[in-house]
């Protein structure tokens, strides 16, 4: 048996990431080589959004809960990672008011990326313990008030992030290579999580939380653990993406931009991984697209206003399309699977479970 | 008046229902009876719309009713006095019962429907601006037969009415629905407590594990079966006696 | 201190009608509706463009743009709220999320992304003075229609068949469907009075900036959030006390807090929320029914 079947006749969900990875590979190689300078900058902010809605979906869908502090993470993670990687004297022209102490301290890129990944992971490790006990509404306005309290801090704590303006003079050091091989450990890594132990409880927990319970997982101890590890994701993909387009300000990390992670994953598909990098593919695409026509109108002169938020009111007629019509997204829960191997999963009884769809109900039999 | 036909129904991936079938008749006590988890309530659920069944069909006076919407098979005067009473806590009893004429309200009619509840259930008048949740168990329990009968149902089904009661409150409970029967109401009764149960029942269903495992008259079942060692007892090892 | 009472009372108020809003729908539906603040922006943009393009009185304008936010709010739930219902309480937020995110967008898109100014009666910033203090009309308006609404709608709930059902609905769902009450009812009129609430809040919000643009709804939204939390998601007097909680405890931290941390005020006020929810998570005033806790 060689390698590669070795690879391709384990655990039903090695396939898919085994082909995604290759896919993401041979994706790069033919953009780096062939494609106009336009889309491999394009290619390389696929592969960082790629890997932030894969650190998205490794809490909210293995749990169902919606977090909103997510986007929050992802910046501390890219002030976090610049403040460190950036050059003293940029830091002191780009941020004037930063504390000398800030100023002074200095990284390489890398150890700066994931010192970046770390503190966000540390800031979930601080706040998440009390959150993941609550759940339902009061859960919900919780971690929304969380993303407002890092947003606000973001925005005012002038000394650290420049306040509410704009953060220059990042080295521009996420290059496509770098991106996609971010997105492949991602990819790897989240697999690897959804088939470890936490991973299944977590799940598990997710499906019904009270036979969960009863079987002795703890739901708030592997919430717990996942909803950092998520963060740790968010912190090192935020601080690629500051590495990738090098200035930013705190509305990147806002209520705007985690709708287009959850679009993403939405419609993608919410309980696997196929469906995460499905539903990023499809609306970079789309969003490009959509810029395309914006800018297009805009310039043209076709009309006499100036067209904005095309983008966002068709992402969000398509999101709740897909609520209404395919809440499972478009891959709908389970993973990718070769036609001539769903035959043969199909006859041997699968060693996992099918993953239910997230936004499902337990409940859908009560005819409302 | 009620034909139940081949009826699935599931809880998730539990199956509770593999195809029941009954039938009542105008102006019938039909009991069915059953232990814990043998399906009654998901039974009595599925006629009324609050669960929708995978398969099979519900008729009521003539008409196809299967997964129809709750609310619509009230109005066709098929009435559902959930397990565990379900009454409104924070509503006082005059607002439940009002409420449990949603469905029919007429005004001229209105209370003279009252004044009969009243007559059967005195306390309820006593207790008329108090909130439900105040009520003691049995007092509850009366006033959710009061808020179904309010509809002016042609057919009332009481899911487990003993259930949680004393003893003392049972016999009223049971003098009740049979006060209920003997003025024509067509009543369907879930019960645990099978002995009074078939003490007033017309016919009776025994549900097992999803099915009906048979039906007759109180005489045949008696007579036919060994009720206590056959249906509730061992056999196939489901424990709980309730006889 | 005569004016601060008047001030807080004023802001207390709106900042009521605003919880009040959010928690007519959670109670029924217990949907967090993130949209909720669109429906105020609609109400704001009917304001400017009834009050900008066309010969109505004031008055009608006003009228008109609080049912515009009505007709908005029933809309939303009709063609997205309606067909997720049965599934799960994420994909009704996702989807909240989703029509907020697509209203406001579609105010950037078809009106502008700056603001328009709105045309307001002369009268509502007229100062008048009582009990010693000058303020401006709309201060003792705002508490007027409060007071006023605020009857109007205990009256509903407590002796129309209506109101008796929606709060029969709020606390048991199923069974209330089981009394012959349609579902599609109770949760329409739900949206509507959220989305009359959130129209009648728009025209004092409005009023004080005098302008409308498309993220106007973000702020009322936050403010519902803290005060449902004080006050306690379940009871819609729970909202009201959690409205005028919060203007006070707002007005307060307005005084108190030293300017260097004014700014800050957000997010003391969401600290605040979040310690709340930890310690207290029923609110002050404890709804007919706890929320569910893991763990």
């Amino acid at each position: 048996m060689s390698v590669l079947e070795r690879i391709l006749n384990g655990a039903p969900g090695r396939f898919t990431v085994v082909a995604l990875a290759a896919l993401l590979l041979v994706g790069a190689v033919l953009v780096n080589a062939f494609a106009p300078f336009v889309w491999v900058g394009i290619y390389t902010y696929f592969c960082v959004t790629l890997m932030l809605v894969l650190g998205l979906e490794l809490f909210m869908g293995n749990s169902g809960i919606l977090n909103w502090t997510y986007i929050g993470f992802v910046g501390i993670g890219a002030y976090s990672a610049s403040i460190l990687s950036t050059d003293p004297s940029l830091k002191h022209m780009g941020v004037p008011n930063m504390y000398p102490a800030l100023v002074n301290l200095h990284l390489p890129v890398v150890p700066a990326l994931l010192v970046g990944a770390l503190v966000a992971a540390a800031v979930a490790a601080v706040i998440a313990w009390p959150l993941m006990r609550l759940s339902d509404a009061v859960g919900v306005i919780t971690l929304f008030a969380t993303l407002i309290v890092i947003h606000v801090l973001m925005t005012q704590w002038d000394n650290v992030t420049n306040g509410p303006r704009t953060f220059f003079g990042v080295q521009q050091f996420t290059t496509i290579w770098i991106a996609t091989g971010a997105a492949i450990l991602t990819l790897v890594g989240t697999h690897l999580f959804r088939e470890s132990s936490l991973g299944l409880r977590l799940r598990a927990s997710r499906d019904d939380r009270f036979a969960a319970s009863a079987m002795g997982v703890s739901v708030v101890r592997v919430r717990y653990l996942t909803f950092i590890l998520s963060s740790f994701v968010a912190g090192l993909g935020g601080g690629l993406w500051a590495h990738y387009i090098t200035s930013f300000s705190p509305t990147s990390f806002y209520v705007g931009e985690l709708f287009v992670l959850l679009t993403m994953l939405v419609v993608g598909g919410a309980g696997s991984i196929s469906g995460a990098a499905t539903g990023a593919i499809i609306i970079t695409v789309l969003r490009e697209g959509l810029r395309q026509v914006e800018s297009y109108l805009n310039n043209s002169g076709v009309i006499s206003f100036e067209v904005y938020g095309l983008t966002e009111v068709v992402m969000a007629m398509l999101l709740i399309a897909m609520l209404i019509w395919r809440p499972t997204g478009i891959v709908g829960g389970s993973e990718w699977r070769l036609p001539l191997r769903r035959k043969q999963a199909a006859a041997a009884p699968s060693p996992e479970p099918p993953a239910e769809p997230v936004l499902e109900t337990e409940a859908a039999e009560e005819a409302k | 008046m009620l034909t139940v036909n081949d009826l699935h129904a599931s809880y998730g991936a539990i199956k509770a229902l593999h195809g029941v079938s009954l039938e009542v008749e105008e102006g019938e006590l039909v009991a069915l009876l059953g232990t814990n988890g043998a399906g009654k309530s998901t039974t009595l659920k599925s006629i009324s719309g609050v669960l929708r069944p995978l398969a099979g069909t519900v008729r009521f006076l003539g008409d196809e009713i299967t997964g129809r919407k709750p609310e619509a098979i009230v109005k066709k005067g098929l009435s559902l006095v959930p397990e565990g009473r379900d009454i409104f806590g924070s509503l006082t009893v005059a607002e439940n019962l009002r409420l449990g004429a949603f469905s029919s309200y007429e005004r001229n009619r209105y209370q003279e429907d009252l004044e009969e509840q009243f007559a059967l259930f005195p306390i309820l008048k006593e207790r008329f601006n108090q909130p439900g949740g105040q009520l003691s168990g049995g007092e509850q329990q009366q006033l959710a037969i009061a808020r179904a009968l309010m509809s002016r149902p042609k057919l009332l089904m009481l899911d487990e009415p003993s259930l949680g009661l004393s003893p003392a409150l049972v016999d009223q409970i049971f003098a009740l629905i049979e006060t209920l029967r003997d003025r024509g109401t067509t009543i369907l009764l879930v019960e645990q407590n099978a002995e009074r149960a078939l003490e007033i029942a017309d016919r009776a269903y025994v549900l097992k594990n999803g099915l009906i495992k048979f039906s007759g008259t109180p005489q045949q079942l008696e007579s036919e079966l060994d009720l206590a060692s056959v249906y509730f007892g061992g056999e196939e090892g489901m424990g709980e006696v309730t006889v | 201190m005569n004016e601060f009472i008047i001030n807080t009372l004023s802001l207390g108020s709106l900042y009521a009608l605003i919880a009040l809003g959010l928690v007519f729908v959670y109670g029924i539906l217990k949907l967090v509706n993130f949209a909720y603040g669109e429906y105020i922006m609609t109400a704001g943009y009917g304001l400017f463009l009834l009050g900008t393009y066309t010969p109505l009185p004031w008055w009608s304008v006003m009228l008109l743009s609080v049912a515009l936010a009505a007709l908005m709010s029933y809309l939303t739930e009709l063609i997205a709220f309606r067909p997720v219902r049965t599934k799960s309480l994420t994909a009704m937020l996702v989807t909240s999320f989703a029509v907020s995110v697509l209203l406001q967008n579609a105010a950037l898109l078809f009106i502008s992304p700056r603001s328009r100014a709105v045309q307001l009666p002369a009268a509502f910033n007229q100062s008048v003075a009582l009990l010693g203090v000058t303020t401006p009309l709309r201060n003792l308006l705002t508490i007027g229609t409060t007071v006023a609404l605020l009857v109007g709608l205990t009256l509903l709930m407590k002796y129309t068949v209506l109101g008796i059902a929606m709060r029969a609905a709020s606390d048991k769902f199923s069974t209330t469907r089981l009394m012959g009450v349609p579902a599609n009812l109770v949760i329409s009129v739900a949206f509507i009075i959220s989305g009359l609430l959130a129209g009648v809040v728009s025209v004092f919000w409005v009023g004080r900036s005098a302008s409308v643009d498309p993220l106007i709804g973000f702020t009322p939204l936050l403010i519902a959030f803290i005060a449902t939390v004080i006050g306690g998601m379940r009871s819609l007097v729970g909202a009201v006390a959690g409205g005028y909680v919060y203007g006070l405890l707002f007005n307060v931290l307005s005084i108190t807090l030293p300017a260097s941390v004014i700014n800050y005020r957000d997010a003391f006020m969401f600290l605040i929320v979040i310690l709340f929810l930890l310690l207290r998570p029923e609110g002050l005033i404890r709804g007919s029914y706890t929320e569910e806790r893991v763990g």
